[in-house]
């Protein structure tokens, strides 16, 4: 089943003085439980991609099918519902709330879901524990190391059971061995639990992780290696 | 958890919030002192006449011709129903002597017991036979004692009291009265009675009095006009009321200025957050939910700042009260409570409302945007 489907999609930047075509008629199909992992050099539009897949933009024209369901005629409140429901997002920057513990960051996806508070601390320890932190639930980000807020991140993107992993330069920020053990949690999430993971990044050492590589140059799919 | 998440964002920026709570305490506090001591001054002003309240004073119709009030009147007036008194007072104006001064004053004439029913003497005592009472101010103007001797209309009178000031009468006013007896003042003077000062026994019969006397003397002609003391505390209520809450609307403005700097600070934390902002709406938070986070913040500053304030407008009422009044008795009537309602909720609101705009905004964000912001 497709998970991601995406038909001749374009987005383009329109500025005062000149447009940006940062992607252009791009096609792809996403099935359930695969590893995708997105390359290409700085405004190749692997950023963009990522954001439409995640629904956090919409294209200037083009289909975007998450689940098998249209996202260009949803309302802002589908669009939050789908994301929460069905997306997972890890940032280059973690993005953790500086305020709340790493326990209260991974609560955060349940707390809009309407998790009772007993299933959501419950959950949230698990996940904490899957990632390797059941240590540090109490701490607050800035009392944790770089790898270990993304291994929060992580946690956090999978609070809800998501289908989808959208990971923007997950390693981006980290040193080898921490990047290491965020992508052997990715990977394992994929392997042993079947969430469908695209990954961005321009570190040709992640290309190893995914089942399909895609190439992006100036908008446009260059090529697909793997399968 | 929203409420904890709010809680914690205000702590992010102490300073900040602690001024912003300042800034509405400030402005609580300026309202509900202000209304406290408008309150304890109307009901001090309203004391000093509650003594006359279920007064009723009648005179003659001047318009229609007529000087006095008949003696056969004051007798009609005594007998109707709910009467408690009815106290006929002649008066004149006329040349008054003393060792150093001289002047055309007011003479009331009045028997020894109706003047004792309506004043006390500070010094000496009431007595009216061949001698006469002084208002307070009248003696302390005129340097007359106890014993003192005056002349009224070159008739020699000896001063047996002087009157304690009890406050504004409408009638007679015991601070500059002159009182002879009626039978001096028949001596010194040709005039009749010229006022009628009749008590009801109620206050709430004041009307059904003021109703009988109209009955009964203007049937025919409007010999006598009834004039009800209660109307004048009606309008001095009304009066302070109205003081009041202009007092209280000055007050606001220090609320106003605190509303300002709460919109100021929202917006700066909106901005300040707007990365979180976008996290948060890509992992699932509604536009609403935004806009509950940030009003919850304000709503914080708001009954932080409101609460403290309405306590310590407390201190500053009794403060105004003691420094101004001299008596602090008002500031713990059950009516004050209103004041401090008043001042809770017009501080809570102004917070909630200053906090709309950055919580509308920081709600409009759209995700993609928010997250690019650095």
């Amino acid at each position: 089943m497709k998970v991601v489907e995406l038909v001749d999609v374009s987005k383009i930047y329109q500025t005062e003085f000149y447009e940006v075509k940062a992607l252009e008629n791009v096609s792809l199909d996403v099935e359930e439980g695969g590893f995708v992992v997105i390359m290409g050099p700085s405004g190749s539009g692997k950023s963009t991609l990522l954001n439409l897949i995640g629904c956090l933009d919409k294209p200037t024209s083009g289909k975007v099918l998450i689940n098998g369901v249209e996202t260009i005629n949803l309302s802002d409140k589908e669009l939050t519902e789908l994301r929460r429901d069905t997306i997972g997002f890890i940032f280059q920057t973690y993005n953790l709330i500086p305020t709340l513990s790493a326990l209260e960051n991974v609560e955060l996806p349940m707390i809009f879901k309407g998790l009772s508070r007993h299933e959501r601390r419950r959950r949230a320890k698990k996940l904490l524990s899957v990632v390797g932190l059941e240590r540090e639930v109490d701490r607050k980000p800035k009392e944790l190391s770089g790898g270990q807020q993304q291994r929060v991140a992580i946690a956090r993107a999978l609070a809800n059971d998501p289908k989808i992993l959208l990971c923007d330069e997950p390693t981006g920020n980290l040193d080898t061995k921490s990047g290491e053990q965020v992508m052997s949690i990715i990977k394992e999430q994929n392997e042993e639990r079947g969430v469908t993971v695209i990954l961005v990044t321009h570190d040709p050492t992640l290309a190893k992780y995914g089942n399909f590589v895609i190439r992006l140059r100036d908008g446009k799919i260059e090529s697909i290696e793997g399968g | 958890m929203y409420l904890e998440l709010a809680r914690r964002n205000l702590q992010r920026a102490k300073v900040r919030s602690l001024l912003a709570i300042i800034g509405i305490l400030i402005g609580v506090m300026a309202i509900s002192a202000i209304g406290i001591f408008g309150e304890s001054l109307k009901a001090t002003v309203l004391e000093s006449f509650e003594d006359v309240a279920n007064e009723l004073i009648v005179g003659p119709n001047y318009y229609a011709g007529y000087r006095y009030i008949d003696e056969k009147d004051v007798y009609q007036i005594e007998k109707l129903p709910y009467v408690e008194s009815a106290i006929p007072v002649k008066s004149d104006t006329l040349l008054v002597e003393s060792k150093k001064l001289k002047a055309y004053l007011q003479i009331y004439g009045l028997t020894e017991k109706d003047a004792e029913e309506l004043f006390d003497a500070e010094k000496g005592i009431i007595r009216l036979k061949g001698s006469c009472v002084v208002g307070k101010n009248l003696a302390e103007t005129w340097d007359i004692k106890v014993n003192s001797k005056i002349t009224i209309n070159s008739r020699e009178f000896r001063v047996a009291g002087i009157l304690e000031d009890t406050g504004a009468r409408f009638d007679i006013n015991p601070s500059t009265a002159l009182i002879v007896s009626q039978d001096d003042f028949d001596k010194i003077s040709d005039e009749g009675y010229t006022m009628v000062i009749v008590k009801a026994d109620r206050l709430d019969h004041v009307d059904n009095v003021k109703k009988a006397i109209e009955e009964r003397l203007n049937s025919r002609e409007d010999k006598v006009y009834v004039f009800e003391l209660s109307i004048i505390l009606e309008r001095i209520n009304e009066a302070f009321s109205q003081i009041n809450i202009f007092l209280m609307a000055i007050a606001s403005i220090s609320l106003l200025v605190a509303g300002v700097s709460i919109l100021n600070i929202m917006l700066m934390s909106t901005i300040e957050r707007t990365k979180e902002i976008g996290v948060m709406r890509a992992i699932g938070a509604y536009r609403t939910t935004i806009l509950k986070i940030f009003l919850l913040e304000a709503a914080i500053l708001g009954i932080i700042g409101s609460s403290i304030g309405s306590v310590l407008s407390l201190v500053g009422g009794y403060a105004i009260d003691y420094i101004i009044l001299q008596n602090v008795k008002y500031v713990f009537q059950p009516g004050i409570l209103f004041y401090l309602l008043l001042g809770f909720s017009v501080g809570l609101t102004t917070a909630v409302i200053s906090g709309l705009y950055p919580a509308w905004r920081a709600s409009r964000l759209e995700p993609i945007e928010a997250l690019r912001f650095e």
